[in-house]
């Protein structure tokens, strides 16, 4: 792969209709990795796809296209340009719709499914947990939610990733002001303390997370994460083929407890890949259930 | 609420005596909805147009929104018809005729309702091409009238509306199901009064009358489902009356979908998700729209 020494240049659009190569590229990322990319975040979407452009020296999106699909670096290069689109992204609070789903529709189910178990403790898995600002947020959820709503209950976290440097940055629970942009003065105040130029979580929070290295592709590994309620995913399974995306999901499958939930990263799908689990639509979000869902009264 | 007050209610709906007539503009275009294209008189719907400088105005900013595929500006109504075309412009023209009906003074913001109105009249367009639907159209129409009942709410029962809304927001449940409780009538009941009384198609009267009741329809069923699975994504998408109703949908377990599934095949490999994303881009374009359009006088 050659660096590049001059800049990709795209043609200046202010306005008007997307260009249909960036089209193509949005289609064979959706349909490979499963991200999809709205018209809205196009421009964004058209700097990232520029930056790796620039870097492959390639001048046309036709040509980039082409880098994405029918030439020999297709593979490596789709991760490349997966890794810009998700740069940046890990926060705490990073997808509040979802969060608000968890709250308000999914705990309430799975207390109201969960009512002659006498011991009420639930079980969530943050797969892919990176430097830990997903399963820190959903302790700190869950600590909110015991307070008022799920009073008696208990929960435990496990937070897998397959890097050490980012469990040891889990472990060290020290943030920066881009991880700590989204937490509210009431998060803030309540859940950490401050610590140099940043901010740790409290030792409450951590209390019920285990960070443990689990690698998605070990099967033998996998079998042993049984019992969930609920599973978060999040810009992780992109970075896998067809047939190992299967393979996680289906372990997924086997681990979630039959009224369990599957979360997915957002505008994350898992058209073509599981006809077993199925979307349901929460407001502002999707995610995905292993059983049969009592409808609503309309 | 009392049934003495629920039938006053009733009659006051029924009448609509202080509702507005449909916009002198609308009646012809309807009408040419109703007739084959080959038919239409482009200069007459231009004529038509131009005759109402505000209609004119609001017409030329929505035929130069992305929403409509327009890219390069128009700048006058004849343009606008040769660049988009008669359908497209009708389209605009029946969506900014209707933005004329929602009172001004109001304790609730209709810009809300438009919001979700032109919305769903997007998706369903939308929705209808994807599933292959043999009229995308008409479901455009569908979309943007399913809930004139609401309009025909803010004209007659403004305070008591105002009572359902705010019961609807704070349950977080479905504004037909808070209407049903504190009204005893839902949007759907008066819409059919108010469609009947401007003399609506009979497939968009019962768009309006069944788009949360499908079992109610015994005609039109397909274009039926196709409002009401596009106005459920709408309302969990975040373009429904300005609230979140706390529910959880699979669309492949709805009525409507299994309704559609006979007529629209392609149905059964809709890809849900990659739809709902899209859906992301329409909300912005169309709540910069509505507000762009929505001048009270």
């Amino acid at each position: 792969m050659s660096t590049a020494a001059t800049p990709a240049r795209l043609p200046e659009k202010p306005s008007g209709p997307p260009n249909p190569h960036l089209i193509k590229i949005r289609d064979v990322v959706y349909q490979v990795a499963g991200i999809f990319q709205p018209d809205n975040k196009l421009r964004s979407f058209e700097d990232r796809v520029a930056k790796r452009m620039q870097v492959l020296a390639v001048t046309s999106l036709k040509d980039y296209f082409d880098c994405l699909t029918v030439k020999p670096i297709r593979q490596a290069e789709l991760i490349a340009l997966l890794n810009e689109i998700t740069i940046g992204e890990t926060c705490f609070f990073r997808n509040q719709p979802q969060l608000d789903a968890l709250r308000n529709i999914v705990l309430p189910k799975i207390v109201e499914a969960q009512t002659k178990i006498p011991v009420k403790t639930l079980r969530i898995w943050s797969a892919g947990c990176s430097t830990g600002e997903e399963p820190y947020t959903l302790s700190m959820v869950m600590l909110e939610e015991i307070a008022d709503r799920m009073k008696g209950w208990t929960y435990e976290i496990q937070a897998t990733d397959l890097n050490e440097r980012s469990l040891a940055h889990c472990k060290h629970g020290v943030y920066g002001a881009y991880s700590t942009r989204n937490l509210t003065p009431h998060f803030k105040q309540k859940y950490f303390q401050e610590k140099g130029d940043g901010l740790q979580i409290s030792q409450e929070v951590r209390a019920r997370v285990n960070f443990t290295r689990v690698n998605l592709s070990d099967n033998a590994r996998m079998a042993f994460m049984k019992g969930m309620d609920i599973i978060f995913c999040c810009n992780v399974l992109i970075y896998f083929d067809v047939t190992s995306k299967r393979r996680v999901i289906q372990h997924y499958y086997n681990n979630l407890l039959p009224h369990g939930y599957f979360f997915l990263g957002h505008s994350e799908s898992l058209y073509g890949i599981s006809d077993d689990f199925r979307l349901v639509h929460m407001p502002s979000t999707t995610a995905y259930v292993k059983s049969q869902i009592r409808q609503v009264p309309r | 609420m009392s049934n003495e007050t629920r039938e006053k209610l009733l009659k006051k709906l029924e009448s609509l005596d202080k509702m507005p007539t449909l916009p002198v503009t609308l009646i012809p275009l309807l009408r040419y909805l109703e007739q084959p294209l080959e038919q239409v008189d482009v200069r007459q719907v231009v004529d038509l147009i131009s005759q109402d400088k505000s209609l004119t105005a609001q017409c030329l900013q929505m035929a130069n929104s992305p929403l409509f595929g327009r890219w390069q500006n128009v700048d006058n109504i004849k343009s606008a018809v040769v660049s988009l075309g008669l359908q497209r412009m009708r389209d605009i023209a029946v969506s900014c005729s209707m933005l004329t009906l929602v009172p001004s003074a109001n304790k609730v913001d209709p810009v809300v309702f438009w919001e979700h109105s032109l919305g769903c009249a997007l998706v369903c367009r939308q929705f209808a091409r994807k599933i292959k639907y043999a009229d995308p159209d008409k479901a455009y129409l569908g979309g943007l009238l399913h809930d004139i009942g609401i309009v025909a709410h803010l004209w007659v029962v403004p305070e008591e509306f105002q009572e359902v809304l705010q019961a609807a927001q704070a349950q977080h449940i479905p504004l037909h199901v808070a209407e049903c409780n504190l009204l005893g009538v839902t949007h759907c009941q008066t819409g059919k009064t108010v469609a009947e009384k401007w003399h609506l198609p009979p497939d968009l009267t019962a768009v309006v009358e069944c788009h949360h009741e499908l079992e109610k329809a015994t005609a039109h069923r397909d274009l039926v489902a196709v409002v009401t699975l596009s106005d459920l994504l709408c309302r969990m998408s975040g373009l429904g009356y300005g609230y979140t109703e706390d529910r959880q949908v699979n669309f492949q377990e709805e009525e409507g979908f299994n309704m559609l599934l006979k007529e629209c095949p392609e149905l059964k490999t809709f890809d849900w998700a990659r739809f709902t994303f899209e859906l992301e881009a329409y909300m912005e374009e169309v709540h910069q729209l509505v507000r762009q359009l929505y001048r009270p006088s």
